[in-house]
């Protein structure tokens, strides 16, 4: 009886091993949504240096620099600057100044210098430099001292 | 009305990402609905530099005129790599709707002759509900 019941035993097992395994498969779905994103880093701050004529006060002048801005962005946003409001001029400076500040961009996205708004529709990565310009008109001139201004570089 | 103001939190929460490290401000969009007389926003600035910097937020219309809203915090320093929570509740001011700009604002490298102001800016929408 033992000897019989061990025969079923291994017989059925057999069957079962001829048997093919049934797999199942279940998609998992993932998903994200990524809004618009923008990430500015300032590199490096301007340097601005006067014209020979004392007019200009500029970081296009020679010596002067442009301050530097890491863009990166999903697209969908717009860059500006602000009109510069904060200024910090020597006292023996009383005639007024006009401020220009601009921009522009190179890597995904080229930007021609403007200061107007530009729309960056695409994903990518740029390197912004920003130029601030001061002119003074008629027969005023930039005084001996220190200047400081400040440029809003905007990303909405 | 304090469950409205719950509510209305809640909704803010819901707009914000699962993850916010390495921006500069998220979310930069966003719709409100709200049942009370302000709508709140929940935004999380981030500082990807290797140092310490300061953060302002402001509140801006359409035209860019400061909006009297309550922000917390408003001005704070933020760790290198850092990201936190700011709340921003606006009021409708008797509107139905309103659009607003919050906006992350840091000078990085102050005290130098040309400084640059980053200024991230997200465009929200709030819409009050009877």
């Amino acid at each position: 009886m033992t000897w019989f019941r061990a025969a079923l035993g291994a017989a059925m097992l057999f069957a079962c091993l001829d048997q093919p395994v049934l797999a199942t498969t279940q998609n998992v779905i993932f998903n994200g949504t990524i809004t618009p994103t923008c990430t500015l880093v300032i590199a490096t701050n301007g340097t601005m240096t006067v014209s020979p004529d004392l007019q200009s006060l500029s970081s296009h002048n020679s010596g002067g620099s442009a301050g530097t801005v890491t863009l990166t962005t999903t697209g969908g946003v717009s860059l500006s600057v602000d009109p510069v409001t904060t200024t910090t001029v020597p006292s023996a400076d009383v005639t007024s100044t006009t401020w220009t500040p601009t921009y522009s961009a190179a890597g995904t996205h080229s930007i021609v210098e403007t200061g107007s708004a530009t729309s960056i529709g695409t994903p990518g990565a740029d390197l912004v430099s920003v130029n601030l310009a001061g002119t003074k008109g008629g027969s005023n001139r930039f005084a001996s001292g220190n200047y400081q201004a400040t440029v809003t570089l905007r990303c909405e | 009305m304090k469950h409205a103001r719950i509510l209305t939190t809640a909704l803010a929460i819901g707009l914000a990402p699962i993850a916010a490290e390495a921006q500069s401000m998220s979310p930069m969009r966003g719709e409100v609905n709200s049942f009370s007389d302000a709508f709140a926003v929940r935004i999380f600035p981030a500082n990807p530099y290797d140092r310490k910097i300061r953060v302002e937020i402001h509140v801006y219309d359409q035209d860019f005129q400061p909006v009297d809203a309550r922000i917390s915090p408003k001005v704070f320093q933020l760790a290198s790599q850092a990201s936190r929570p700011v709340l921003v509740v606006v009021p409708f001011d008797g509107a139905p709707e309103r659009k607003v700009r919050i906006c992350t604002e840091s000078i990085p490298f102050p005290n130098q002759q040309t400084q640059i102001r980053a200024q991230i800016c997200g465009k929200f929408f709030g819409r009050r509900k009877s």
